[in-house]
């Protein structure tokens, strides 16, 4: 269970989450809705400790994690996959799974998390010596699923992960996803422009504007929300 | 002690004081012993270097680690002139100057194509080679041996017009020149030259938007630089009449860094207190002597973390960059924008633009047209091409494949700041405003390019410089007051709210008088009355007749505004019609919400 | 012939510690995008120490040991003092500014305790009578071994960047530091690292360089920092191989220009490279340009 508490972040002068909260279920996967510039990614950013929050709390399974550094949040198993397809791109594909794997402590063979990776995805397996800035963009999120994935942490937060990619990606992806989520009952926080892209794997949604929580259900409340949803997007008609 | 310091910034600040000062030194002269004019002369003359290096360092943000170079160069140079070529005392100076100038000029072409710290590591390179070439040209420069018996004032060898000159009458004529400098190295700093040397600083991206070439800029500023410390180098040689290369090592230049860093970079007052205080220090004080490495050392590794803006800073002494201070202004509130007649061909004309970056396809064959007085807003969601869009007009990317024609012009390609130069104004998603100026100053930048007097106009405060340079005030302040921002004005645009800033940047960019306004995101971060005041700025531009495009999320915003909204989705247009007719268009929301059917997928 | 041979081996064991300087400027470069203006002073503590040291009786490895941890124990020093408090202005002037000050900071420190003059340096590595024949050209035993030592360390250096856990983790941080701390990554710690191997690299390059020039004085530093400089970017800033072949080849030009011309000729043709390779092609010769983006 990750639970937020009033969080606030800003950058100088800019409020970009503004007293937001909420709780994300483990095995199931929540949903952040919302245009560019709500507050998606700086929500995320702050969970995991790359922006520290101004003030609020954040808890991972009734552990306050506010005051760790990124790389001790990272350790307590709090993985984040940033937007725009952070990788080490000059990193083979497998220097960049050792180093996801070695620096978390996680207990377990490094070498059973890999051979899992590599049937999760074969086309990694084929590419394992390739650099990670020559493979194609799918690729690219298939092992940055892995790296946030293979160390199994009890948190998952991934931003955009279907951020221009073809639909098919993104199917098997969110199937991936969803399966991870389920089969170990653990929290998945995912952020999605594309609300119906998202509603179609998550149980649970908030969606956001201007940094703050406008409105928030399940699967059903939000499809049913699908004109508020549209106005959160495109302004009030008339 | 605040209201000490508070009387200290008072008198240090005023430009008569000094003057005063100067007088009294200047009469003093004859009364005081040889060895205190003398002390007077190296003052004089590091006052020159150190606002030689204030003005590229401090100003135009070229930092140079190798300023004995010129001042070396400087030195021999006058030195050479009259020893060998006979050349009399006021030309052999204005020769030095010249070289200066010229080797200035020289070095700014390899130098403007790097920043940071390998132009760091390149003007320390120049330091090193002029100072071997002194020590290897024997034949010219006398090796390691250096130049002796060059006439000189201590001595009593130097003669103006068969006049034999002491060090008494060598500080007068020193003090003249350093007045002479000074005067018009503050017009010329309150001018639109200094205001573009200071946009070079601050960001070479936004200076470009404004206008300002920043090679331009930046072959001049290191022109003007050499120039100074040619100049400051030429006095050097006949004061002293020996010249070894030892005179003009690293620590050198190190030295002179510190005078200006001390005092303060950026403004016109620090590095007189830098150069008086570091000339006294060293001839008054043995220890400081003996350990002038250590001190020198001690200052560079902190005074950027405990005094950042030096003892100026620490006076509270800050140059202004306009000459507000200097005219009379006209209270008239001129219209602040030029009206336009609305025309039937369209102003830009956008014909089928790809952008490729390595490979990825940001924009995918886009085409558009845009008429006087018209507001067009772009939207769609992240990385669909919006603000690609905007920097190919701007001139930021060119274009891989089709045509931009501005006023029936082809501007493809072209440099931002030819674009600029144009009428084509921009602003960016996060604010490029200068922070050290006022509010007033960086919406006067956006101006520069309606200015057209030249540099020796602008230093010797001409009649035209000045008409020009109060015309444009006058606009700002009408732009200021339609921008809700009279009361800013003289404030530092840095302390200031984030809102306010924006506002700011899009009054500079109506500064230009512009015929093309692009805005990216100008509403994100606003709060509702400043959002307003954005929008009353945006229409002021609209009844002038200048087309607008305007990027932004906010609908709301946008609603009430625009003519036209077109939105992208992966570089590609996929709908072009009013607001009203996007909110129900199917392919819009599907770009943003995703497709329906997916959902049985 | 024989002179040129000798050269050639002084160019190349020359050209080998500017690689080895390079790398201690490299290494904090791709942690913290500093690049240390105060590393060439460090490189003359590092020589300093040892050889006043062992002039006053202390046995070598002693000596050597003294001098490469005050290396190290310098260059936390200027993480501390010089590039942290500036990291987070804006602009690079800052930390270009305090890291040459801590430099000169050091060169004054020099002179004051030990005096301006130039110091001999002893012999650390065997002796400088020693020679080996080489087609027909004497090459002194000494020049080989700074060479071996060099390269070796370059070699080793770039083995532990590209094949261990912690080298991942250090090009992680040079390429990402943000991602890299979402890995777990102790991104401080591995800073601070860098800065000591820096400091370590720049002790052991102090020493080759004064065993092969045979004196230390308080100013040696700043060339050498420059010439390394050179070689880095003649051998492209990201890149330890090519810092390698970029201080070979420029060890090589300066002592034949020196050699058959003059050695301050030498110096300007160093000063030209730079400046030619800067204007022409500022990636270097093995580096990647920087994408640039708005």
């Amino acid at each position: 269970m990750l639970e937020v508490r009033n969080l606030q972040v800003s950058y100088g002068a800019i409020e970009a989450v503004r007293d937001v909260s909420l709780s994300a279920r483990s095995g199931h996967i929540t949903a952040l809705i919302g245009a560019n510039g709500a507050g998606k990614s700086s929500l995320m950013r702050a969970i995991s400790g790359v922006t520290p929050a101004t003030s609020g709390q954040i808890l991972v399974n009734g552990r306050d994690i506010t005051r760790l550094k990124p790389h001790e949040r990272a350790r307590v198993g709090v993985a984040h996959a940033m937007e725009g397809r952070r990788i080490l791109h000059q990193h083979t594909v497998e220097e960049n799974l050792v180093t996801a794997w070695h620096f978390r402590k996680p207990p377990g063979s490094f070498k059973q998390a890999l051979e899992k990776v590599y049937s999760n995805f074969p086309v990694l397996a084929e590419r394992r010596r390739a650099k990670a800035g020559t493979l194609s963009g799918g690729q690219q999120q298939m092992l940055i699923l892995s790296m946030a994935t293979q160390h199994e942490p009890p948190v998952v937060l991934l931003d955009e992960p279907s951020l221009g990619l073809a639909p098919i990606i993104v199917t098997q992806i969110f199937e991936y996803i969803k399966a991870y989520s389920a089969e170990g009952n653990r929290v998945v926080l995912l952020s999605e422009q594309m609300a119906t892209l998202a509603l179609k794997v998550a149980d649970y949604g908030y969606v956001l504007k201007h940094g703050q929580v406008v409105f928030d259900g399940d699967r059903k409340q939000l499809n049913d929300g699908v004109a508020d949803l549209s106005s959160a997007y495109l302004g009030t008609t008339g | 002690m605040k209201s000490m310091l508070n009387k200290l910034q008072g008198v240090i600040s005023n430009a008569y004081v000094l003057i005063v000062l100067m007088l009294a030194m200047a009469v003093a002269a004859p009364f005081s012993d040889a060895g205190t004019v003398q002390m007077w002369c190296f003052a004089a003359i590091n006052v020159l270097l150190a606002q030689s290096v204030n003005l590229l360092t401090g100003i135009a943000g070229q930092i140079s680690l190798g300023h004995a170079g010129f001042f070396a160069i400087g030195a021999y140079t006058s030195a050479i002139a009259m020893t060998n070529w006979g050349v009399p005392l006021p030309l052999a100076v204005a020769f030095s100057s010249l070289m200066g100038t010229a080797v200035g000029y020289l070095l700014s072409i390899p130098a403007g194509r790097v920043r940071e710290f390998y132009l760091a590591m390149m003007s320390l390179a120049f330091g090193l080679i002029v100072y071997e070439l002194l020590r290897e040209w024997r034949g010219v420069t006398g090796g390691v041996m250096g130049m002796r018996g060059i006439p000189s004032a201590q001595i009593g060898t130097l003669e103006l017009f068969g006049i034999e000159l002491g060090t008494v009458e060598y500080f007068w004529g020193l003090l003249f020149a350093v007045l002479v400098v000074m005067w018009m190295l503050r017009n010329f700093v309150k001018s639109h030259f200094g205001r573009a040397f200071y946009a070079v600083h601050v960001s070479e991206l936004s200076a470009g938007s404004l206008g300002i070439s920043q090679g331009a800029t930046k072959r001049f500023a290191y022109a003007l630089s050499g120039c100074i410390a040619g100049l400051a180098g030429g006095f050097y040689a006949f004061l002293v009449g020996y010249l070894t290369p030892e005179s003009f090592t690293m620590m050198r230049s190190v030295e002179i860094l510190v005078m200006t860093i001390v005092g303060g970079l950026g403004s016109l007052v620090g590095p007189v207190l830098g150069a008086v205080l570091f000339t006294y220090l060293p001839q008054k004080l043995q220890a400081f002597n003996d350990y002038q490495y250590i001190v020198y050392g001690l200052v560079l590794l902190l005074t950027f973390t405990l005094l950042p803006k030096g003892l100026a800073g620490l006076f509270n002494v800050h140059t202004r960059f306009s000459k507000r201070d200097q005219l009379k202004l006209t209270t008239d509130a001129n219209a602040a924008l030029t009206m336009r007649t609305p025309a039937f061909d369209p102003l830009l004309r956008v014909e089928d633009v790809v952008m490729e970056f390595s490979g990825l396809r940001a924009l995918a064959g886009v085409s558009l047209e845009l008429r006087r007085g018209s507001v067009m807003a772009l939207v769609g969601p992240n990385g669909s091409g919006k603000s690609t869009l905007v920097n190919v007009i701007s001139g930021i990317y060119a274009p891989t494949h089709g045509k931009i024609y501005f006023q029936g012009r082809n501007i493809s390609g072209l440099p931002s700041h030819v674009i600029a130069q144009a009428g084509v104004s921009r602003t960016f998603q996060d604010p490029r405003n200068v922070p050290a100026f006022t509010v007033r100053e960086n919406v006067l930048m956006g101006a520069n390019r309606l200015y057209r007097h030249n540099a020796l106009s602008a230093a010797v405060n001409a009649k035209w410089a000045k008409v020009e340079e109060s015309r444009e005030l006058a606009r700002v302040e009408a732009l200021l007051g339609a921008a809700g921002l009279s009361d800013s004005g003289d404030k530092v645009i840095g302390d200031l709210p984030y809102g306010t800033q924006r506002l700011a940047e899009v009054a500079r960019a109506l500064a230009s008088d512009p015929e093309l306004l692009l805005l990216d995101e100008p509403a994100a971060g606003l709060s509702e009355a400043e959002a307003e005041q954005l929008v009353g700025l945006i229409r002021l531009a609209q009844r002038h007749g200048v087309a607008v495009i305007v990027i932004d999320h906010h609908m709301d915003f946008l609603a009430g505004l625009v003519d036209e909204v077109v939105v992208f989705e992966a570089g590609e247009e996929i709908y072009r019609g009013d607001m009203d007719g996007m909110r129900t268009d199917p392919a819009v929301i599907e770009a943003y919400l995703g497709a329906e059917e997916t959902e049985n997928a | 012939m024989d002179f040129f041979i000798q050269m050639l081996a002084s160019g190349l064991s020359v050209g080998a510690v500017y690689a080895l300087v390079g790398l201690g400027l490299n290494l904090t470069f791709w942690t913290t995008r500093v690049l240390n203006f105060g590393q060439g002073a460090v490189l003359m503590v590092g020589a300093m120490v040892t050889a006043v040291l062992i002039a006053s009786g202390t046995h070598v490895i002693f000596a050597v040991a003294v001098a490469l941890l005050t290396a190290a124990f310098i260059l936390i020093l200027i993480e501390a003092l010089a590039v942290r408090p500036l990291a987070k202005a804006t602009g690079s002037m800052g930390w270009i500014v305090s890291t040459l000050g801590a430099g000169i900071l050091l060169q004054g420190l020099a002179s004051w305790r030990f005096g301006t003059q130039a110091v001999a340096f002893p012999d650390v590595l065997f002796s400088s009578a020693d020679t080996v024949q080489f087609l027909g050209a004497y090459i002194s035993v000494q020049y080989i071994a700074v060479f071996v030592i060099s390269v070796l360390i370059v070699v080793l250096m770039e083995l532990f960047l590209r094949r261990s856990t912690w080298g991942y983790a250090v090009r992680a941080v040079a390429h990402d530091n943000e991602f890299a701390a979402l890995l777990g990554i102790p991104v401080r710690r591995v800073v601070l690292a860098s800065f000591m191997v820096s400091g370590l690299l720049a002790g052991v390059a102090g020493i080759l360089v004064s065993q092969v020039s045979g004196t230390v004085d308080p100013g040696f530093g700043m060339h050498l920092l420059i010439l390394a400089f050179v070689a880095t970017v003649v051998g492209g800033m990201g890149s330890a191989f090519g810092s390698l072949v970029g201080g070979l080849l420029l060890g090589v030009l300066e002592k034949l220009v020196g050699g058959y011309w003059s050695p301050a000729a030498a110096e300007i043709v160093a000063f030209i490279l730079l400046v030619g390779v800067l204007t022409i092609r500022p990636q270097g010769l093995f580096g990647k340009p920087e994408a640039v983006k708005v």
